[in-house]
């Protein structure tokens, strides 16, 4: 094999306080395609804006660690920096200026220029030869296998499409060294998958290295000669061609240890409460497709997915955050999912993930904050005072909060207490007394334990597996923590890319939820 | 902590202080210009009190403020019509202008519902396309009373209409109290007070404190069941009565009412005295209105004598511009800056 082309080494990244890449070491030899894989938020797109100079990562406190490029020792601080040294990058989010042609696109800032008007006025100024543009780019589709005409606009050819045009954009530089891909495949229909696979191949035998990031676990292990799995931004494991097993990588990417299922199992009857009939939510970063599905009453249901694969958007779909297509019905009738009001009065009600942003009143009191749902959007504590107006029943009210605060353990100096100082755990404690106090019938959860510690952790999975026995509270939590879903669910539906892959049983084996995370199951011919 | 004057209120009080001294070194009449701040004040402190429930509500600053003021306008030309006069005849054009506030408010309110997120400009530009479709309307308006006529003609409303047979100055002229040389106009501070006492109640109801909810999280209130929309047409409308309630305070102390484009130099003055007065972001109190507008209007007060005694004349009108504007620059920097941290 050929020398490094590039090297990575101890790359350590931060936002603010979180550490995004924790050590990570790299490295990628001439004509090698390396693959990297990781849920979400697993760091893999921080590398990649490091390797190509995106102004995010100096505008956020720059990184520490080294990169080596050809040899030598580099800070990529900008995107035309990295192109210069030969670096190219296609994105997950298309970066294709809509209004121009394919080619226009394909050739832009390296267009062919006529000589005569370049010596007259410089590069800059000189006018574009159109024609020798559309034919080289019209080579370069060819060489991609791709069959479009060149003369259309951007914005009215198909996504297919559109991935293909970028990556014949990459392509067509002269010297390019080193191509990173994140996540091309995700828009694409198998069969354009596997043509994009042998294009890779193509490219990697003439030379350049190329680092593909993808979920789909059968892509990487159809090109890649090595691949390295990240995991809450560090590099848990690497594999050459020949160790690769999509069991292995599946269960390092995910990254969780067999355990018992504590909760013995119910029977109970299949009453659906809560049906989805092709229901989509057009939540940016956590698209639903089509989604059917039923909710027993008296059940806990866990939805999990690798995060951003849908998991979230059924419970915001419901509750009117975002535009959805398709029917939700209750208890048998349609809803209408933009009157928030009727649906919580229904019995419907949220605890969202965001708690700074959705969840808490931060500039209120302990109080206020439990209180809040029931006092206004319920009526709950309140008296007549003798006059026209209803007034807060403070007694009742007073009563009410120092019974949560002491049932949920919630750790705060008084009611009066402002949330923003509390810890995260006795924030989600706040928002879950909150949602006792409303005793919907049924209770959406997100992300109940993110950012919890762990003894509060305990004591919020007790208190929904409380609520659903001793209230009869059909809960439906969302949560990235399989192992804490397995705890408590009755039922598991495994989401992937937006689509409901598989609903298991909590004592399913983990190689069975590994596939349901990655949407192999379908695919290994079920 | 939010109650606490934090350094750029420091910073302009230290401003005005410096203007009485220079003033004083002028050889100006320092009880009279005392006297006049107090005026000053009240005459302009309604109307940026109408800022309060929009802020709170989180729609924004009251850009467009003149469609308070139009309410307010015809109000006061409806009781000139009706030739009330004295506190009675002040009294009722409050009364007369509630009507037009509430119906001017709800149209507004749905606008700015339409278009969340970008509320500061839609109101400015709200504004200024309104008040054309008024200048129309006054010169058709169908008032009968000589004294809001042209003279000439004796058609459409004239741009300045005198109060002096009506209600003009009947609240500065109420319980006036001799301090020395100083005049407190005890009347208009009470006034002024208890419009105060009524917004600041306001917000200790039930209605009151769901409106501050949905300013701090919108999305919180909405997942608790709240009516959003619901919410901030009733701030925008409250908004609204104030504006017209604060016109009509303006024109008694001013002596005049003044139609066609007038309306239209009051809402970057109030804006600009709520924000001097330390609000920034979405939560305003009535402390911020109060301190805001004196400290505001004293240094107009002052600095027209003085800038015209020292610089060239008609600098008053420029430096009164470069804080208006500029503290509304300020803001909205400031607002920037910390909703990126």
């Amino acid at each position: 094999m050929g020398e490094y082309v590039l090297e990575v080494r101890n790359l350590e990244k931060y936002y603010g306080q979180n550490k995004v890449l924790d050590k990570v070491s790299l490295s990628v030899r001439k004509g090698e395609i390396c693959g990297l894989i990781g849920a979400n938020g697993s760091g893999k797109s921080t590398l990649m804006n490091i390797l190509f100079g995106n102004s995010i990562i100096a505008g956020t406190g720059g990184y520490s660690g080294d990169v080596v490029f050809e040899g030598e020792k580099v800070q990529i601080s900008t995107t035309t920096e990295a192109i210069g040294r030969g670096i190219g990058m296609i994105y997950q989010e298309f970066m294709l200026i809509p209004e121009m042609t394919v080619a226009e696109n394909i050739k832009l800032t390296r267009e062919n220029t006529k000589r005569i008007f370049g010596r007259a006025l410089g590069s800059e100024l000189s006018y574009v030869d159109w024609k020798k543009d559309s034919e080289d780019a019209a080579a370069v589709l060819e060489q991609l296998g791709f069959q479009i005409d060149n003369s259309y606009l951007v914005k009215n050819i198909s996504v297919n499409a559109k991935q293909f045009v970028e990556i014949a954009r990459e392509v067509n530089k002269q010297d390019l060294k080193l191509l990173l891909l994140d996540e091309p495949t995700a828009v694409l229909n198998d069969e354009d998958a596997g043509k994009l696979m042998k294009v890779l191949k193509e490219l990697a035998k003439k030379g350049t290295s190329i680092i593909f990031c993808s979920h789909r676990l059968h892509e990487i292990c159809e090109v890649c000669d090595h691949v390295t799995v990240l995991r809450d931004g560090k590099a848990v494991s690497d594999y050459g061609r020949e160790e690769l097993d999509m069991r292995a990588l599946a269960r390092d990417m995910i990254g969780y240890d067999v355990t018992a299922v504590k909760k013995e199992r119910r029977n109970q009857e299949k009453k659906a409460v809560l049906s989805f009939r092709d229901f989509s939510v057009y939540m940016p970063g956590e698209f639903l497709d089509r989604l059917n599905l039923e909710v027993y009453e008296g059940e806990i249901l866990g939805l999990t997915s690798l995060s951003g694969h849908g998991k979230l958007a059924a419970g915001y779909g419901v509750m009117g955050q975002f535009p959805v297509m398709g029917e939700f019905l209750y208890g048998g009738a349609s809803m209408d999912v933009k009157n928030v009001r009727k649906t919580i009065e229904h019995g419907i009600f949220l605890l969202p993930d965001d708690r700074k942003n959705m969840g808490l009143l931060l500039e209120h009191s302990v109080r206020d904050n439990i209180v809040f749902s029931g006092f206004y959007g319920r009526n709950l504590f309140q008296k007549k005072a003798g006059y026209i107006f209803s007034v807060k029943d403070k007694k009742e009210i007073e009563r009410y909060v120092k019974e949560q605060i002491e049932k949920l353990d919630i750790k705060c100096g008084s009611p009066d207490q402002k949330v923003k100082e509390l810890s995260g755990g006795n924030q989600q404690k706040v928002c879950i007394a909150r949602a006792v106090l409303v005793a919907p019938k049924v209770l959406f959860v997100m992300e109940p334990t993110r950012g919890v510690d762990i003894g509060a952790k305990e004591k919020i999975l007790d208190m929904l597996v409380q609520i659903n026995r001793e209230q009869g509270t059909t809960i439906v939590v969302a949560s990235s923590e399989l192992e804490e879903l397995k705890r408590i669910s009755d039922r598991i539906a495994v989401f992937c890319e937006g689509r409901l892959s598989q609903i298991l049983p909590p004592d399913a084996s983990d190689e069975e939820f590994a596939f349901a995370f990655t949407g192999e199951e379908g695919e290994d011919g079920q | 902590m939010d109650s606490k004057i934090k350094l750029p209120q420091i910073i302009i009080t230290a401003f005005m202080a410096g203007l009485f001294v220079l003033a004083a070194l002028l050889g100006m009449d320092i009880p009279e210009l005392i006297s006049g701040s107090f005026t000053k004040f009240v005459m302009n402190g309604v109307l940026v009190l109408a800022m309060i429930p929009m802020i709170n509500a989180g729609v924004g600053m009251n850009f467009g403020l003149p469609v308070g003021i139009v309410a307010g306008l015809l109000g006061m030309c409806m009781a000139i019509q009706l030739r009330m006069t004295g506190i009675a005849g002040f009294l009722g054009a409050v009364a007369l202008s509630v009507v037009p506030a509430v119906i001017l408010g709800l149209i507004y309110a749905k606008i700015l519902n339409m278009v969340k997120g970008k509320e500061d400009i839609a109101a400015i530009f709200i504004g200024y396309s309104f008040i054309p479709i008024m200048n129309f309307v006054w010169t058709v308006a169908p008032f009968t009373n000589r004294e809001m006529l042209y003279p000439v003609g004796a058609e459409g409303l004239r741009p300045k209409i005198s109060l002096e047979n009506y209600f003009g100055s009947v609240l500065n002229e109420l319980f006036v109290l001799k301090l020395g040389k100083i005049s407190v106009p005890l009347g208009l501070l009470l006034a002024y007070a208890a419009v105060c006492l009524l917004v600041y109640g306001f917000f200790k109801t039930k209605s009151g404190s769901v409106m501050l909810a949905v300013g701090e999280n919108e999305k919180f209130c909405q997942l608790s069941g709240i009516r959003i929309d619901r919410v901030r047409t009733t701030a925008i409308v409250l908004s609204t009565v104030i504006g017209a309630a604060g016109i009509c305070v303006y024109a008694q102390t001013y002596g005049f009412v003044e139609l066609y484009n007038a309306p239209l130099s009051h809402s970057f003055p109030a804006v600009s005295a709520i924000l001097i007065g330390g609000c920034i972001g979405r939560q305003a109190k009535i402390s911020h209105a109060v301190l805001g507008t004196y400290l505001y209007q004293t240094i107009y007060l002052l600095s027209a004598p003085i800038a015209n005694a020292i610089l060239i004349p008609q600098m008053s009108e420029i430096v009164r511009m470069i804080i208006t504007n500029g503290i509304i620059l300020y803001a909205f920097l400031k607002q920037e800056r910390r909703r990126r941290q």
